[in-house]
């Protein structure tokens, strides 16, 4: 279909009080706009109304010239056609001089490349394919169960996995709880039988207990799933994955600083558990009664040798440890030494509880180590609450220890099995040498994957933090790497049962709309409802398996021979591939080397004599392109040398488009993308890193070209500086003045 | 601080603390917001933070060693302010009443004394007993010893002054001497404690001593109180009360025993014009005055007054009886003719006679009441001074809070 091109300049907003609209639209009308209307309140009833008519009468390719994209956006969507936004509001007239010349060159810019785009982009047609609205929820504690309630009373079927011979998990193994209910200060039976009948009882939820998962492959909607389960193989498919494979204890052997090993009265919380459910209290040791029990807190916790993190339970569970303790032994004592005893929200009222109890003594403070004297222990502390060192004498010491998340780490298991298939292969040379150290070093992993996934980047999620397997612990809970797949409980972070429980429902939901949004083709968060998908070109392809490896979702698997294969709703079309793929063979309908390209060449570039540089700025549209409009509100001004293309990802960019604007004159490129790190805030996890990466190969190809590295730059800017957006282009609009025009114009 | 201190933590001195009125003690999760409240709190020796955690914790010899208990006077400007709950003011109270306890000589008296069910047999029977003994021993001691009684005063009849001052200066010499015995064991304490620390005397005895009588009498320290302010008044007028009728006794004493050997009569029994007579019943208004004040402060607002003990009420109910019996009797001697034998004669002996149990339990029993804390709390008050608690180094000035400038929008 033929296109044909209706553009639409606002006066509003100052835009027509700051720009020569005349000749903005002879420029549209010079770069084949069909139609060119202007209005002074375009968003209004009589503006949308003007677009209509137009569309009725045949316009298809809608570029329309005011505020920023991420205003009016229903406003300006139209049945059946593409809206191209240009940004002359925030982006022109509120962070430029206005009637200046080089504002009004800006616009035209903004103008030519809005048409640039419209003439080039298509309409994406969602893929239709089957989905299955099953939920398998991995593991069957407290979590667990409440994911597969919380499904299926939503609705789905819902499938269990559990590695014991019973549901409850933990929670079982545990005779009384902290109190979950008002007024939060007695210990209460552990409420775990009545989820197991719930489940029990539901016809929607299918139970394998004494399973393992022995491979799951496919994707979001088409997970085909095959069991271990007591001698039988099971296979079914399922939509969507829960993981609520819960926690398992610190390893408490290597806290021998703090006695465990050397004395067997030194136990952690765990053992304390077991003893409060036989019903005794006993020393290991001798089997005497323990009279009086120091519990050290943060054992092996929120310690950079050990576990670095909170795990936000231990606090409360020494709490009902010692009261239970007193209640079983009303002459025992029981002292609690602790970092900080953090207690959330009403779980006060249970710390108020065992400090009023006068056989409990409470002290902030380091503990240095535990000795052995005689038949009892001693306990060493520093920087107490007494303004002095202490030793306390107990005849049983409790380690509360912390969680440790149940998780396997894909990505390494994946090195190990790599390496394993090149030793297998049996080639020789220093890749062999290679692969033995890294089988040697990783052989621990040997068997360690619970989902077994058929993933080229590995068979189960790649951890985060802390070992934890996350996404983005702050922005998307419950998420994960792999698209369809999703955390919940202590594998995601340390939680109480309750919290736990909570985020069953949580994960249980995002697994619900995962489905939802597979079934309708659109992209998951973060681009929601996004109908395109990348398309390979695969006659081209050479198999250098850049963008299987840069992925960052493990979207794509790859054949023997190393071409990829992809996997469309595992995808969340940021673009990765794209910018990875050296051939360019990989594009969306509405976002591709050529279109981004064709927008940069649009730019018309002043000759030398004229002296007015031309910057080019790829800049991410999660983060650093609302930053920008930010600064555009609050009328921040900035160089009117640079003109900014969004980009869905910074690790999109290909670095051809870099090698276009340098050989097409411009003077220097800024790429603005998200923060990277630990404390990453790319909605791809790792795009700036990317660009990073090849920017390297940038900076070497200026060199062959006797070009100033300086002219391009990478910036990672938060959202929320926004005020510092106008200085990092200044500075860079001012180096570039610096160092002279490019030579290549 | 390098060594480490083995704790020997105790429940039961904890549970003792909470039955002696600190019930809340187990709240304080050490926050110091009293220690800053306080305004008697110092910099070199802040309290009553450190006297939670040792209090928590049962570290009994850290609290009876510690002065700084003595240094509260239970204003509860920290109770109020305390976030938890835990009113500290009222926990130093009831580690004060451990303390006198535990050094009074012999220290089961102490315990009986501060029961209860033994107050019948002790502050009644006993004294009672005791008295009714003297004066079935009257005659046969006066068979032996030539006694003679001065001047004509109503109730030597009853109970002849050299029998009066004879008891009751045999009773309380020997509970002085406990006194003295528990006064030296807690100055002992206070000192080897400071010893352990390295803490060394800053002035001498003697001024310190200066400065701590001076400044009772006028109750400065009482006067730093906030929230409680008629606390002050009340315990000013029962403290004159009690000490002039004390003066005026021994007065009285000299006046009838000594005078007469430097050859001035007695003028026993004073005159009501007389000025020891004018001073003695102004004394005895005081001391009422102030008992009631303070029960009524007692009474009207626990939260801020304190949680008041059998400890307290003991005390101060014992103190008032004294004045009013005492009022009683003297009322009773103006209007009983002597000459004549009547009922109301009786009447007054008997009003006499209780007033006399009455000064028995509150001088004889005072090492093991809460009378004991003149004496404790002026001895750790003087060893304040002399180990330096109370040197004021002055609070840090609080800094401005640093200027917020608006970063530059357009």
């Amino acid at each position: 279909m033929d296109k044909k091109v209706a553009v639409y300049i606002c006066r509003g907003c100052d835009i027509g009080d700051s720009l020569d609209i005349d000749a903005l639209t002879s420029v549209a009308q010079e770069n084949e706009a069909a139609i060119c209307r202007e209005h002074d309140c375009l968003c209004g009833d009589e503006g949308c109304e003007l677009i209509r008519q137009d569309i009725r009468e045949g316009a298809n390719a809608l570029v329309v010239a005011a505020c920023t994209p991420r205003f009016k956006t229903d406003t300006f969507t139209f049945d059946s056609c593409r809206t191209e936004r240009v940004n002359l509001r925030e982006q022109v007239v509120w962070s430029h001089e206005p009637n200046d010349e080089d504002t009004q060159m800006l616009a035209e810019d903004y103008m030519r490349m809005g048409l640039a785009r419209a003439k080039k982009v298509d309409v994406p047609e969602p893929f239709d394919e089957e989905i299955s609205e099953t939920i398998l929820v991995v593991g069957g504690g407290v979590t667990g169960l409440a994911a597969a309630i919380d499904a299926a009373g939503a609705g789905h079927e819902v499938v269990i996995v559990e590695k014991e011979a019973q549901l409850g998990g933990w929670s079982s193994k545990f005779a009384k709880t902290f109190p979950h209910k008002s007024p939060y200060r007695d210990v209460e039976p552990v409420p775990i039988e009545d989820r197991i009948a719930q489940v029990e009882s539901n016809d929607k939820i299918t139970v394998y207990t004494g399973a393992a998962i022995e491979k799951i492959s496919g994707q979001p909607g088409q997970f085909d799933v095959k069991l271990k389960a007591n001698g039988s193989n099971p296979e079914f498919r399922v939509g969507a994955i829960v993981q609520a494979t819960g926690w398992k204890p610190y390893d408490a052997s290597r806290l021998e600083y703090l006695g465990y090993g050397k004395s067997a009265n030194v136990i952690t919380n765990i053992q304390m558990e077991e003893m409060i459910s036989a019903g005794e209290i006993k020393r290991p040791g001798d089997g005497e009664q323990a009279q009086r029990i120091a519990f050290i807190q943060c054992a092996g916790s929120r310690d950079q040798g050990h576990l670095p993190y909170c795990s936000a339970v231990c606090c409360r569970v020494s709490i009902k440890q010692a009261l239970i303790a007193r209640d079983m032994n009303p002459d025992a004592e029981a002292y609690v030494l602790y970092k900080d005893m953090r207690v959330p929200g009403q779980y006060e009222d249970f710390y108020r509880k065992a400090q009023e109890d006068s056989g409990i003594f409470f002290t902030k403070g380091d503990v240095t180590g535990v000795e052995v004297v005689g038949d009892s222990l001693q306990v060493a502390a520093e920087s107490t609450l007494l303004g002095e060192n202490i030793k306390l004498e107990a005849d049983l010491v409790v380690l509360a220890t912390g969680l440790v998340p149940n998780a396997a780490d894909g990505e390494e298991i994946r090195r190990f099995n790599d390496a394993k298939a090149v030793i297998e292969k049996g080639e020789a040379g220093a890749q062999l040498d290679a692969a033995k150290v890294t089988s040697e070093e990783l052989k621990h992993l040997d068997g360690s994957s619970i989902l077994n996934l058929d993933y080229r980047q590995g068979p189960d999620l790649p951890q985060l933090k802390y070992d934890f397997a996350d996404s983005h612990f702050i922005c998307f809970p419950y998420e994960t790497r792999r698209t369809g797949i999703y955390t919940a409980g202590c594998v995601r972070m340390p939680n109480d049962s309750q919290a736990s429980q909570e985020d069953g429902a949580g994960a249980a939901l995002k697994a619900i709309q995962s489905l939802r949004t597979a079934k309708q083709g659109q992209a998951v968060h973060p681009r929601w409802g996004d109908q395109s998908f990348p398309d390979f070109a695969l006659q081209r392809c050479t198999q250098c398996k850049r963008c299987t490896e840069e992925c960052p979702f493990g979207t794509l698997n790859e054949d023997v021979k190393g071409t990829p294969l992809l996997n469309l709703t595992r995808c969340r079309r940021c673009g990765i591939c794209m910018g990875a793929c050296p051939e360019r063979i990989i594009s969306f309908k509405d976002y591709s080397a050529n279109i981004i390209s064709s927008m940069i060449k649009a730019v018309e570039i002043p000759d030398e004599l004229e002296e007015k540089p031309r910057l080019l700025g790829l800049i991410c549209e999660n983060d650093a392109y609302p930053s920008l409009d930010t600064a555009g509100l609050k009328r921040i001004k900035h160089s009117a040398y640079i003109r900014f293309v969004p980009v869905r990802c910074l690790g999109s960019v290909n670095t051809v488009w870099i090698a276009d604007a340098l050989s097409g004159g411009y003077d220097g490129i800024l790429l603005i993308g998200c923060k990277s790190g630990d404390d990453y805030q790319c909605h791809f996890i790792k795009g700036s890193e990317l660009m990073d990466k090849r920017s390297e190969n940038v900076q070497e190809k200026l060199t062959q070209l006797a070009l100033e590295e300086e002219r391009v730059q990478l910036v990672q800017l938060p959202i929320t500086d926004y005020e510092k957006m106008a200085q990092v282009i200044n500075e860079f609009a001012e180096e570039i003045e610096e160092i002279g025009l490019n030579p290549f114009k | 601080m390098s060594q480490a201190l083995l704790l020997k933590p105790d429940s039961r001195f904890v549970e003792a603390i909470v039955k002696s009125g600190g019930g809340d003690l187990k709240k304080c999760y050490q926050c110091a917001t009293c220690s800053v409240v306080c305004e008697l709190s110092t910099e070199t020796a802040p309290f009553p933070r450190k006297e939670m955690i040792w209090a928590q914790w049962g570290l009994k010899d850290r609290l009876l060693s510690d002065p700084d208990i003595w240094r509260c006077h239970q204003c509860n400007d920290c109770s109020i302010r305390c976030p938890r709950g835990a009113r500290p003011g009222d926990v130093m109270a009831a580690v004060r009443q451990k303390s006198v306890e535990s050094h009074a000589f012999p220290s089961l008296l102490a315990k009986a004394v501060n029961q209860a069910k033994f107050y019948p047999l002790l502050l009644v029977i006993v004294p009672a007993v005791l008295l009714a003994l003297a004066l079935v021993l009257r005659g046969p001691i006066e068979a032996i010893l030539p006694f003679e009684e001065h001047g004509d005063a109503f109730y030597a009849g009853f109970f002849p002054h050299w029998l009066l001052i004879g008891f009751y200066s045999s009773f309380t010499t020997l509970s002085f001497l406990g006194l003295l015995v528990g006064l030296a064991k807690f100055w002992r304490g206070m000192a080897a404690a400071d010893k352990a620390q390295d803490r060394a005397p800053v002035l001498g005895i003697v001024p310190s001593i200066v400065r701590i009588v001076t400044s009772t009498l006028v109750h400065d320290r009482f006067g730093k109180c906030t929230d409680k302010a008629s606390r002050r008044p009340a315990h000013l007028l029962a403290f004159y009360g009690f000490n002039v009728l004390f003066v005026v006794t021994v007065w009285a004493t000299i006046d009838l025993y000594l005078m007469p050997i430097v050859g001035v009569d007695s003028l026993y029994p004073f005159d009501l014009m007389h000025p020891m007579k004018i001073l003695a019943n102004v004394g005895g208004v005081l001391l009422i005055v102030g008992c009631v004040l303070a029960i009524r402060d007692r009474l009207g607002n626990e939260r801020q007054s304190g949680f008041s003990t059998s400890f307290d009420w003991t005390f101060v109910w014992l103190l008032l009886s004294v004045g009013v019996t005492g009022f009683i009797t003297e009322i009773f001697r103006f209007i009983v003719d002597p000459s004549q034998t009547t009922v109301l004669e009786y009447a007054a002996y008997t009003f006499y006679f209780v007033h006399l149990v009455m000064v028995f339990s509150l001088l004889v029993y005072l090492p093991y009441s809460k009378f004991a804390h003149i004496f404790y709390r002026t001895v750790a008050l003087i060893y304040g001074e002399h180990s330096g608690r109370t040197k004021e180094s002055g609070r840090p000035e609080l800094k401005a809070a640093p200027e917020r400038k608006m970063v530059a929008s357009s």
